[in-house]
C-alpha cells in the first residue's frame, strides 16, 4: 500500500508538470490552430531564465518563477507578432516550419549563452516529508498545489472576465469572434502570453527535481504532444486529464515494469488510446 | 451614411465584386436582393473589414472604412449578423449578447439598459439566458445573433439572409422585428433571397447578379417590376 501511495504521489507531481505544460500548447492550438513546436523550447528558456534569475542575481524562488514568467510571456509575444501573425494567411505547414525555426533558433540562444552543460537549480523546498512511510518530497507538494492554484485560476479569468471570453469566444467561432469587435491581435499575443507564462512557471516547479540543460525541452515538447492528442486538441480538462494519464502511466509503469521503459509506457498508452477513441477523450474545442 | 464607390473584391483571382457603387441613407431599411452565390454576403463581408476589396471605397459616416480591421468596423457603428448565425455555440446565451457589447465593455450601466431593450424585442431569450445558445432552435439562434449584433448599438445593422432555414411563421415574425429595429432609429442593410417579404418593409432596394449591382430602385416600385417579380418572387 506505501508503495502504491507513492506511486500516487510521484504520478500526480509529474502529471501536474506534464499537464501545466499541455495547457499552454492547447490553448494555443485550440484558438489559434497553431501546432506550437516551440513550446518544449518556451519551457527550458523559463527554466534557464529562473536559474539566471536565482543563480546570476540572487533573487528568491518565487521571484525567480514570476520574473521567468514574464520573460517567456514576452517571448510567447514577440514569438507570435514577428512570426506567427506574420504566416496567419500562409498554408498551416508554414507554422510548423516556422515553430520547428524558433525551437532551433531559442536552443542555440541558451547554448551561446549558458553553453551546454547540465546545471542543478535548487529551491528552498528541498525537504522530505515522512508520511507513514510514503516520501512527499515539499517540491512535489509544492508542484501539486501550484497546479491545482493555476488552473483554478486559468479556469476563472477564463470564464467570469470579459477578456477571458474574448479567448473562448475566439476558439469556439474565429468568424463571429470578429463580428463582435474582438481584436484578433490582441488574443493571439494573449494566448501565446499565458501559454509562455505557463510554460515557464513548469520549467521552474520541475526544474528542482530535475536538471537545467538546452536540450530539457525535447521529451517534455513530445509528451506534451501525446497529452493534447489523448486528451482533445484545444481541449482544457483534456490537457489535465491526459497529463495525469501519462503522469501516473510513468509513476506505475517505471515502478510495476521498468524506468527504462517509462516513455515506451507513455506513448504505447496513446496508441491505445487513440485506437478506442480517435478524437481524443474531451472531443470538442476549448472550453 | 454608408457609401461604396466603385467596390471591386477578388478571391485569388476570381472577381467575386465588380464595380459596386451603393448608398444607404440614414433612417433606411435598404434590401439587397439575389440568388446564391450572387456575391451578397462578399460584400458585406467587404464592408465588415473580413475581406479586402481590391479597387474603390467603403465611406460610413465621412470615415473611409476600407483597411480598418473588423473590431474598428464595428467600433465605428458598423455591425453585421452574418449568415450562419456565427453564435458561440457553448456559451450561454446571456453570454453570447454581452459579448455582442464587447467594444463598449467599460460602459456597463449602457450595456445593461441596452441588454433590457434587447430582451424586450426578444422576450424569450430571457427565459433561455443560461442554456448554451447551440442548444436553441433555429429561429431562437438567429434571435440571439440579431440580439448580439444589437448589443454593439449599431448604427448601421447589417443583416445577411436572416430568414434562411427558419419557418414561414418565424419568418414573418423576424421581418416584423427587423421592422421594428428600423422604426427605432437603426439603419438596416438586408441581404434576403425572400424578395416578396424583403421588398414589403423595405424603403430602397439592389438587386445583384455575379457580382455586380444590376438594378435598384424604390421597394414599392420594384414589387411592382415584372423581372423582378419574375425571377425573385415567382409570380
Amino acid at each position: 500500500m506505501t508503495t502504491f501511495l507513492q506511486q500516487v504521489f510521484n504520478g500526480l507531481t509529474l502529471g501536474s508538470i506534464y499537464g501545466l505544460v499541455a495547457l499552454g500548447l492547447t490553448l494555443v492550438y485550440g484558438i489559434l490552430h497553431i501546432p506550437n513546436f516551440a513550446h518544449g523550447a518556451l519551457y527550458m528558456v523559463g527554466a534557464f531564465m529562473s536559474y539566471f534569475f536565482m543563480v546570476d542575481m540572487g533573487v528568491h524562488y518565487w521571484i525567480a518563477m514570476a520574473g521567468s514568467a514574464v520573460v517567456v510571456a514576452v517571448l510567447g509575444i514577440i514569438c507570435e507578432r514577428l512570426v506567427f501573425h506574420q504566416l496567419r494567411n500562409s498554408p498551416p505547414i508554414h507554422d510548423k516550419i516556422a515553430a520547428i525555426g524558433i525551437l532551433l533558433f531559442l536552443e542555440a540562444m541558451v547554448h551561446m549563452f549558458w553553453g551546454s552543460e547540465f546545471r542543478r537549480m535548487s529551491s528552498p523546498f528541498g525537504g522530505v516529508m515522512n508520511l507513514d512511510g510514503v516520501y512527499l518530497r515539499e517540491q512535489g507538494i509544492l508542484i501539486i498545489a501550484s497546479t491545482v492554484v493555476l488552473v483554478v485560476a486559468l479556469n476563472l479569468f477564463l470564464r467570469k472576465t470579459m477578456v477571458g471570453a474574448t479567448i473562448i469566444a475566439m476558439a469556439q467561432n474565429r468568424e463571429g469572434a470578429f463580428l463582435v469587435g474582438i481584436d484578433a491581435n490582441r488574443v493571439a499575443m494573449m494566448t501565446f502570453a499565458i501559454s509562455g507564462g505557463l510554460a515557464a512557471i513548469a520549467a521552474t516547479l520541475y526544474a528542482p527535481l530535475n536538471l537545467v540543460y538546452p536540450a530539457m525541452g525535447h521529451l517534455v515538447i513530445m509528451k506534451a504532444f501525446v497529452i493534447i492528442i489523448l486528451g482533445g486538441m484545444g481541449s482544457i480538462p483534456g490537457a489535465i486529464v491526459g497529463g495525469m494519464i501519462i503522469g501516473f502511466a510513468e509513476a506505475f509503469g517505471g515502478y510495476y515494469i521498468s524506468t527504462a521503459y517509462k516513455d515506451v509506457i507513455a506513448f504505447s498508452l496513446l496508441v491505445v488510446i487513440l485506437s478506442i477513441r480517435p478524437q481524443g477523450l474531451f472531443a470538442k474545442g476549448a472550453h | 451614411m454608408l457609401q461604396l464607390k466603385n467596390v471591386d473584391g477578388h478571391y485569388g483571382s476570381f472577381k467575386a465584386l465588380n464595380n459596386i457603387n451603393m448608398t444607404v441613407d440614414t433612417g433606411g431599411l435598404v434590401v439587397l436582393l439575389g440568388a446564391n452565390g450572387a456575391g451578397k454576403s462578399t460584400l458585406f463581408n467587404t464592408i465588415s473589414g473580413l475581406i479586402k476589396p481590391t479597387a474603390g471605397s467603403v465611406e460610413f459616416e465621412d470615415k473611409i472604412l476600407n483597411g480598418m480591421r473588423p473590431s474598428e468596423v464595428v467600433n465605428s457603428g458598423v455591425v453585421q449578423c452574418a449568415e450562419g448565425r456565427q453564435l458561440f455555440p457553448q456559451m450561454s446565451v446571456h453570454d453570447n449578447l454581452m459579448l455582442g457589447a464587447y467594444v463598449h465593455r467599460r460602459d456597463k450601466e449602457g450595456n445593461r439598459k441596452r441588454l433590457n431593450e434587447v430582451l424586450e424585442l426578444f422576450p424569450i431569450l430571457e427565459e433561455k439566458s443560461h442554456q448554451p445558445a447551440g442548444s436553441l432552435s433555429g429561429g431562437q439562434q438567429q434571435m440571439v445573433a440579431i440580439g448580439r449584433a444589437m448589443m454593439s448599438r449599431p448604427r448601421l445593422l447589417m443583416l445577411d439572409e436572416p430568414s434562411l432555414g427558419l419557418a414561414p411563421l418565424v419568418v414573418k415574425q423576424m421581418f416584423q422585428t427587423i421592422q421594428q429595429i428600423n422604426s427605432l432609429g437603426t439603419t438596416v442593410l438586408l441581404a434576403e433571397q425572400n424578395a416578396f417579404a424583403a421588398l414589403k418593409i423595405a424603403t430602397y432596394a439592389y438587386v445583384m447578379e455575379n457580382g455586380q449591382l444590376v438594378m435598384d430602385g424604390d421597394s414599392k416600385a420594384m414589387l411592382g417590376n415584372e423581372e423582378v417579380r419574375k425571377a425573385y418572387i415567382g409570380a
